[in-house]
């Protein structure tokens, strides 16, 4: 069926001369009023071809929404969107159900919805023209190697900053991750819980992956100790650095910049090891009108559609890298950085030991949170009076499991999370690495007592 | 590498609503969440569950971008999104309100949540006039014809119709604790120009009797509690402790079968987070007030008689504020108690070209309240490009200028007989609020 082509339905009628109290002296007052005006259509003035309506599930925020819609409706005369709106824990289950409740387009930034998805038969294989359109990004690819989806967006990974607020306190804009472990970021650093923020799984796996598991949870360990935990809900990164309760927030670039397009006076940068998270498109197998929803799948990924993202309340990275022709040369392009080696971050490699991840980091690093600020404080202090706190050091950072019992797929199942949604896991497990890092912060704490720190 | 780094601040209301009070921040950012929400539909675990079962939006943001206002559709085969259409039939209701429509209520949703048809589409295409002024200048206007099509549940028979776009938020608590006294002495008062404003009497869900109006754009709503919890149920199908049934006509069977989570899906901790959020924005600082083009621009705008209505000092009692939206006001620049909202929020014939012929309890079809200015010169930053009057007919300010008839008449005179030049100064005026 062309998509373009509308279906005509009968005519409308706009009254009905039958209805009850149609020769009342009021109702024949007030319609010689409103048939004089404006507002009002005579009857039969009021023929049009019915609408067909594309049921997009998705969880990008209303900027996103309305500017698509109105594209897309620009683009497509006849095609209408409806937007079902659910978070991707939600809307795994619901297109999950028989009949998927009429959805055709899923249209979210959650690559394990997509995956779980995939492997549950919920979707329907791509047949768009992806000319223009690349397989991978770094060590990310774009594009499902069985067809069923393809990514329409990415976001970086990085630190919103308030530049003034850096100078007072004399530190410099981060480089990279390990500059955040610096004691002069103690206090400073807001930093959303894992656990409970969907996107910070994946950040917390880039310098997992780019120094290691001992390596790069130490650095987590020092980070976490420097930083003000956020947890889901109504407060923003942005805003802890943007009215001065932090001078550096780590988050994901678009929040940053659609804050940025708002007013707030916060700058972003990017660290030298960095990622992408793609947000992707898929049909799905239950789509009732796949011509309608190739429709706006081709859309989004078209140059118009492409185009709409970098908009300033939008501002997500174009997965076309045409689209990156039209923008300052000052920009930031994920596909030259990429070249240059800085997206290596390999999504499917971290995808399946992600709700691991996050589920350790809170029994390590957040549940004891004070705690684990009061030792890193007194490490600093000590290092900085020249004391040697090694073995202090070397406690707390410390990660209560193994790497060898993280690439365990079994463990990793177990905690298996989707963005946003609760977190997994066996008790026991997860009670063992609370107990693990008590004791790895009475090491440290008895360590510095020795140290005389 | 650093990707992009701050802009010259644009004035958004966001950024109004940054305070160092712990509580407060923390109960403006519950609301300004809530206000940015995307209404899931029930059965969900989402806390935000229930949107529907018939719906216009599934968020408050939709139609008031920036914390702005909405626009009409600029051709007929494009949607309503940050506009609304108000239904009614002849009559009035228990309470003196507008008779809703049998089958499609008071409000038409064009969007139904997954089994439920929505109750048809709207299609909106204009029909442009030109206007001459006595200098020769030609203005193009243009007006709506509205047709409803698609019927979900059957004809709709004669209908009364008032299109609506999404209102600016600017500086509600404000005006929420403008005195009612200061209402009724203002109607009372004489003015030039046979201007005579008149206070709505709307009916007040929470105190159960009728009040005096003074929000929507009919001074329909009595306060800003009851002007949000009305918008949400309407416009998204969310209930409340004010509105606490689904949007569902006794014609509307799979509307009624709809799941629902829970009754109310808004508690009253959520509309009082987002009451508070909306009562802590205030108006945008005006820009370049001291310019001499804006400063002549000023004096235009009273001596062409606008001020009569769009009136440039309010009192507000901060106590009232206090104890009505349970937080302290914003900050008002000038002298304290005073506020400068451009409007009396009273109702005023507009004359024959602005009318829905629709009445809404004491405004009739030629009525329509004064719309506050402040923060009209914000509008195009906001969210462009800015459209302006009830149904965003107005493309420019001086569209709406040169709609405005009725008791605005002479005003109106006045202004097209400034000339080039001072038209030019009274709207940079107007763009400096």
């Amino acid at each position: 069926m062309n998509p373009l082509k509308p279906v005509n339905r009968p005519r409308f009628r706009h009254a009905s001369p039958g209805a009850p109290g149609a020769n009342s002296p009021a109702r024949r007052h007030v319609l010689r009023a409103a048939l004089a005006s404006a507002c009002v259509l005579p009857i039969g003035r009021a023929a049009r071809a019915t609408t067909r309506t594309v049921r997009v599930l998705t969880a990008y925020p209303d900027e996103v929404l309305s500017a698509f819609e109105a594209g897309f409706e620009r683009a497509h005369p006849g095609l209408h969107v409806q937007w079902i709106w659910r978070m991707p824990h939600d809307a795994l289950p619901y297109l999950s159900e028989p009949g998927q409740h009429g959805v055709d387009v899923y249209w979210s930034a959650s690559p394990r919805t997509y995956a779980a998805l995939a492997n549950r038969g919920a979707l329907r294989r791509l047949t768009i023209d992806d000319a223009g359109l690349p397989e991978r990004i770094g060590a990310t690819l774009l594009a499902d190697p069985a067809g069923y989806f393809r990514a329409t967006e990415i976001a970086g990974y990085g630190w919103a900053y308030d530049a003034a607020a850096l100078g007072k306190l004399g530190l410099a804009v981060p480089r990279d991750w390990p500059d955040l472990a610096a004691p002069g970021w103690a206090g400073r650093i807001a930093l959303p819980i894992p656990a409970r923020v969907g996107f910070a799984p994946v950040m917390v796996d880039l310098p997992l992956q780019a120094w290691g598991w001992e390596r790069g949870w130490a650095l987590w360990s020092e980070i976490a100790g420097n930083a003000r935990l956020l947890d889901r809900g109504a407060t923003f990164i942005t805003d802890e650095v943007g009215e001065g309760r932090a001078a550096l927030g780590l988050t994901i670039d678009f929040f940053a910049a659609s804050a940025v397009a708002r007013g707030a006076g916060i700058a972003f940068g990017y660290p030298q090891h960095n990622g992408v998270n793609p947000g992707s498109i898929a049909i799905t197998a239950g789509a009732t009108d796949v011509a309608a929803a190739e429709a706006f799948v081709r859309y989004v990924l078209s140059a118009d559609g492409q185009a709409l993202l970098t908009t300033p309340t939008i501002r997500k990275l174009p997965v076309r890298p045409a689209a990156y022709a039209a923008q300052p040369a000052a920009g930031f392009n994920p596909f030259a950085a990429a070249a240059a080696g800085g997206l290596d971050y390999d999504n499917d490699a971290g995808r399946p030991r992600l709700g691991l991840i996050a589920a350790l980091f809170q029994q390590w690093l957040v549940l004891d949170h004070a705690e684990l600020t009061a030792l890193w404080r007194r490490v600093h202090d000590a290092e900085a009076a020249g004391r040697d706190v090694t073995a202090a050091r070397a406690a707390l950072s410390a990660v209560p499991l193994p790497a060898d019992a993280a690439r365990d797929p079994a463990l990793q199942r177990a905690f298996e999370q989707i963005e946003g949604g609760a977190a997994g896991g066996p008790a026991a497990v997860a009670d063992g690495w609370r107990n693990a890092a008590r004791v790895s912060r009475s090491q440290a704490a008895a360590a510095l007592e020795a140290a005389g720190a | 590498m650093l990707a992009f780094a701050p802009t010259p601040s644009t004035v958004h209301a966001q950024a109004r609503a940054a305070t160092p009070d712990d509580e407060l921040r923390a109960t403006v950012q519950r609301g300004r969440a809530l206000f940015r929400q995307n209404w899931v539909i029930a059965p969900s675990d989402d806390r935000a569950s229930g949107l529907g079962p018939l719906y216009n939006r599934i968020s408050c943001v939709a139609c008031h971008a920036g914390g702005g206002r909405g626009r009409p559709p600029e051709r007929a085969d494009q949607r309503l999104r940050a506009m609304l259409i108000r239904l009614s039939v002849p009559g009035r209701d228990a309470h003196g309100g507008p008779r809703p429509h049998p089958r499609y209520g008071d409000q038409l949703n064009e969007e139904g949540v997954p089994g439920v048809a929505g109750e048809g589409r709207a299609s909106i295409d204009w029909r442009t006039l030109q206007r001459r002024l006595p200098d020769g200048t030609t203005v193009e206007l243009r007006r709506p014809r509205i047709t409803l099509t698609e019927p979900g549940y059957g004809a709709f028979g004669p209908v009364l119709m008032s299109p609506r776009i999404g209102s600016p938020l600017f500086g509600l608590g404000l005006l929420d604790a403008v005195p009612e006294a200061e209402l009724l002495r203002l109607a009372a008062a004489p003015r030039d120009d046979g201007v005579r404003g008149r206070v709505n009497r709307v009916w007040s869900v929470a105190e159960g009797r009728t009040v005096v109006g003074r929000f929507g754009w009919k001074a329909n709503a009595p306060d800003l509690r009851q002007q949000i919890a009305a918008a949400m149920s309407g416009d998204l199908g969310i209930s409340s402790t004010l509105f606490l049934t689904q949007n569902c006509t006794p014609a509307q069977a799979a509307c009624r079968a709809a799941p629902i989570t829970a009754l109310p899906e808004l508690g009253d901790a959520d509309l009082d987070d987002l009451m508070r959020y909306l009562a802590r924005l205030g108006a945008p600082p005006r820009r370049d007030a001291d310019a001499p083009e804006v400063a002549r621009g000023e004096l235009r705008f009273v001596a062409a008689g606008c001020a009569a209505c769009h009136r440039p000092a309010l009192p507000m009692d901060a106590g009232v504020f206090a104890a009505r939206l349970g937080v302290p006001p914003p900050v008002v620049p000038d002298c304290a108690g005073v506020i400068a909202p451009y409007t009396d929020l009273l109702l005023h014939d507009l004359g024959d070209g602005l009318a829905d012929h629709r009445p809404d309890y004491r405004a009739g079809g030629r009525d329509w309240r004064t719309t506050p200015l402040w923060g009209l010169g914000m509008a195009d930053a906001l969210d462009p490009p800015a459209r302006y009057l009830h149904d965003g007919r107005a493309r420019t300010m001086e569209e709406a200028i040169l709609w405005h008839d009725g008791e605005a008449r002479a005003a109106r005179r006045r202004y097209e007989a400034l000339g080039v030049s001072g038209r030019a100064e009274l709207l940079a005026f107007l763009r400096s609020l």
